[in-house]
């Protein structure tokens, strides 16, 4: 374990020195990033400016739910997307030979090796409206908090398993960059509480996308208002999800072609 | 250290008529034939060994290297590699091996090539003495000096591919395939990458499989080859017997002082092309120095060399005929 961490290291050291390499290009990302979080915040202050419940959640719990939603895009942006992304422009240029000869395991190389800097503002943002509004809440206790963080970890096992899977079809279909973007559609969803849809979306984004388990559920832990029954489904979701993604990817192996050269 | 038996690996691929008509047919019904990229394949390397892989693209060739290095399933057969099945891609067999493709490049592209290093010897798990040892002793035999520390993008393909090399070969592999190691490199280049490689070869008995197009590399490196035709072995044997058998001429080239008449030329052996003052003529192997010494007594002659022909002739022709068995 201590290995990986070493090695992360040393992936994350590579990959910000190549970010750091074009430095103009580093600094418009920035800006970039920048705006777009101030964007989003403006978007978020008319949420909060307007007062109205959304599905049974006042404002305030439902910002809870919003920071968990920007907290999971933060993740996917700055561990997932540099890395997953490039999954099927290996298997089509024939570079992920490369990846499948390391000695190490090679899901392992495959999600670690980079990791995108300029998306840790939506982290910071996500964390901080959660903390905003978890001190405007009298109902968030420490329990709660506890159960939360360990669901919010459910959540990025989940997010990554399900984005990690849908990227592995390229071993298939060699051109699946727009499968992703088709989980960033439903994924959407996510940043408003569940229950705020009517009933067959709620059954859509628990059972068939289980977006509810990845946003709304950390956020009812948080306020107090989370089951056990519903943590536990979290959970077990997201184990579930790391070891379908984890036989998947050994099928998928078995079916690489590798580029020619 | 390399024992193939029956390998074979069979692809689907999609066939597709040209133009956008064709696009639009084959994105609705996609058509598939199977190829048969590797078709029965059996031969056995020791420990040691440098064999060059021949035949033309297409001919099996990488798909062969690719199943050895465990990036491919096998469609059917069997091969061990070092004790090793390579599917099965264990750590301790991954660390034993390297594949180094002349085509494609692991070195991280914005960064100096010394940064990937550190990233290899982390992966690889290399003892930083022994990492400094390689380092020392790739870097005089590469001469690596000064390129280092250059970002990879600025750096000529030539230099690129030297540290591609090491790259590769940082955790001191037993075995090494080798897949057109010196594409796209200029003549010295190329050498340096040869002795290399042959140094390499000697310091730590690995096994080699290399393919290239510049025959040069096999002729240098490789007493052995084996040439591949259609996922078939069509030879598999020593290469200055191929030549022998598959060529009793030697090629004598001559650069005359002035202007002879072919028929004079034909007079002492067949002229295989004649363009102003010079002249290539095919001479039986036997009279090679016989036939040379009257040549330059007898003709005014400013030039001569005497050369096997070329071998990828010869592996042309062993196509064409496909009989040679060893």
């Amino acid at each position: 374990m201590s290995r990986h961490w070493q090695l992360i290291k040393i992936f994350y050291g590579a990959s910000i020195a190549v970010q750091l390499e074009y430095r103009v290009n580093f600094v418009v990302n920035l800006i970039g990033s920048l705006l777009t979080a101030i964007g989003s915040l403006f978007g978020l202050s008319i949420l909060i400016a307007g007062g109205s419940s959304l599905g049974g959640w006042n404002q305030t719990e439902a910002i809870v739910v919003v920071g968990v939603f920007t907290l999971m895009e933060g993740f996917m942006g700055v561990f997932l997307y540099p890395n997953l992304n490039k999954i099927g422009e290996g298997v089509r240029t024939g570079s992920m030979d490369f990846t499948l000869l390391k000695p190490l395991d090679a899901q392992f190389l495959i999600s670690s090796r980079d990791v995108n800097i300029l998306r840790v503002a939506d982290l910071l943002i996500g964390v901080g409206l959660i903390v905003y509004a978890s001190l405007k809440l009298s109902s968030v206790q420490s329990p709660g908090i506890l159960i939360a963080v360990l669901l919010i970890l459910a959540g990025f096992a989940s997010i990554y398993s399900i984005w990690f899977m849908l990227c592995t079809t390229a071993f298939w279909w060699v051109g699946v960059e727009n499968i992703t973007e088709l989980f960033w559609g439903f994924f959407r969803a996510g940043q408003f509480p569940v229950t705020a849809f009517p009933g067959w979306g709620r059954i859509l984004f628990t059972f068939v996308i289980p977006v509810a388990f990845i946003t709304t559920v950390p956020a009812e832990a948080l306020i107090g208002r989370g089951k056990l029954e519903t943590a536990i489904g979290a959970l077990g979701v997201a184990v579930l999800l790391l070891i379908v993604s984890r036989l998947f990817w050994k099928f998928a192996l078995k079916n690489y072609t590798s580029a020619s050269s | 250290m390399i024992e193939v038996a029956n390998l074979e690996k069979h692809y689907t691929v999609n066939e597709k008529e040209p133009g956008i008509a064709g696009s639009l047919r084959s994105f609705f019904s996609r058509k598939t034939k199977t190829v048969k990229a590797v078709d029965g394949v059996s031969f056995k390397i020791a420990a040691g060994e440098m064999v060059g892989f021949l035949g033309a693209n297409g001919a099996g060739k990488t798909t062969t290297l690719k199943m050895l290095a465990g990036l491919l399933h096998p469609t059917a057969g069997t091969a061990k590699v070092a004790g090793f099945t390579p599917f099965e891609r264990r750590s301790s067999f991954l660390k034993t091996i390297t594949l180094v493709m002349g085509q494609k490049q692991q070195l991280l592209w914005d960064l100096p090539a010394s940064d990937s290093f550190l990233v290899n010897q982390a992966i690889y798990e290399i003892p930083d003495l022994e990492y400094r040892a390689t380092m020392k002793e790739f870097t005089e035999l590469l001469d690596l000096d000064g390129i280092l520390k250059k970002q990879v993008r600025k750096l000529s393909l030539g230099e690129r591919m030297k540290c591609e090399l090491a790259a590769a070969l940082l955790h001191r592999p037993k075995v090494l395939f080798l897949d057109e190691p010196t594409i796209g490199l200029d003549v010295n280049m190329q050498v340096r990458i040869r002795e290399f490689v042959a140094a390499y070869n000697q310091r730590f008995n690995a096994t080699v499989i290399l393919t290239s197009h510049y025959m040069a590399d096999v002729t240098a490196l490789c007493k052995r080859i084996i040439v591949v035709d259609k996922g078939h072995i069509i030879f598999d044997g020593d290469l200055s017997a191929l030549i022998e058998r598959s060529s009793p001429a030697k090629i004598v080239k001559l650069e005359l002082s002035k202007v002879i008449p072919r028929e004079i030329l034909e007079s002492y052996a067949p002229v295989k092309s004649l363009d102003g003052l010079f002249a290539e003529l095919l001479v039986p192997r036997l009279e090679t120095s016989k036939i040379a010494g009257r040549l330059l007594s007898e003709l005014p002659v400013a030039d001569v060399t005497i050369e096997d022909p070329d071998i990828e002739e010869i592996i042309g022709q062993l196509f064409q005929s496909q009989t040679v068995k060893s």
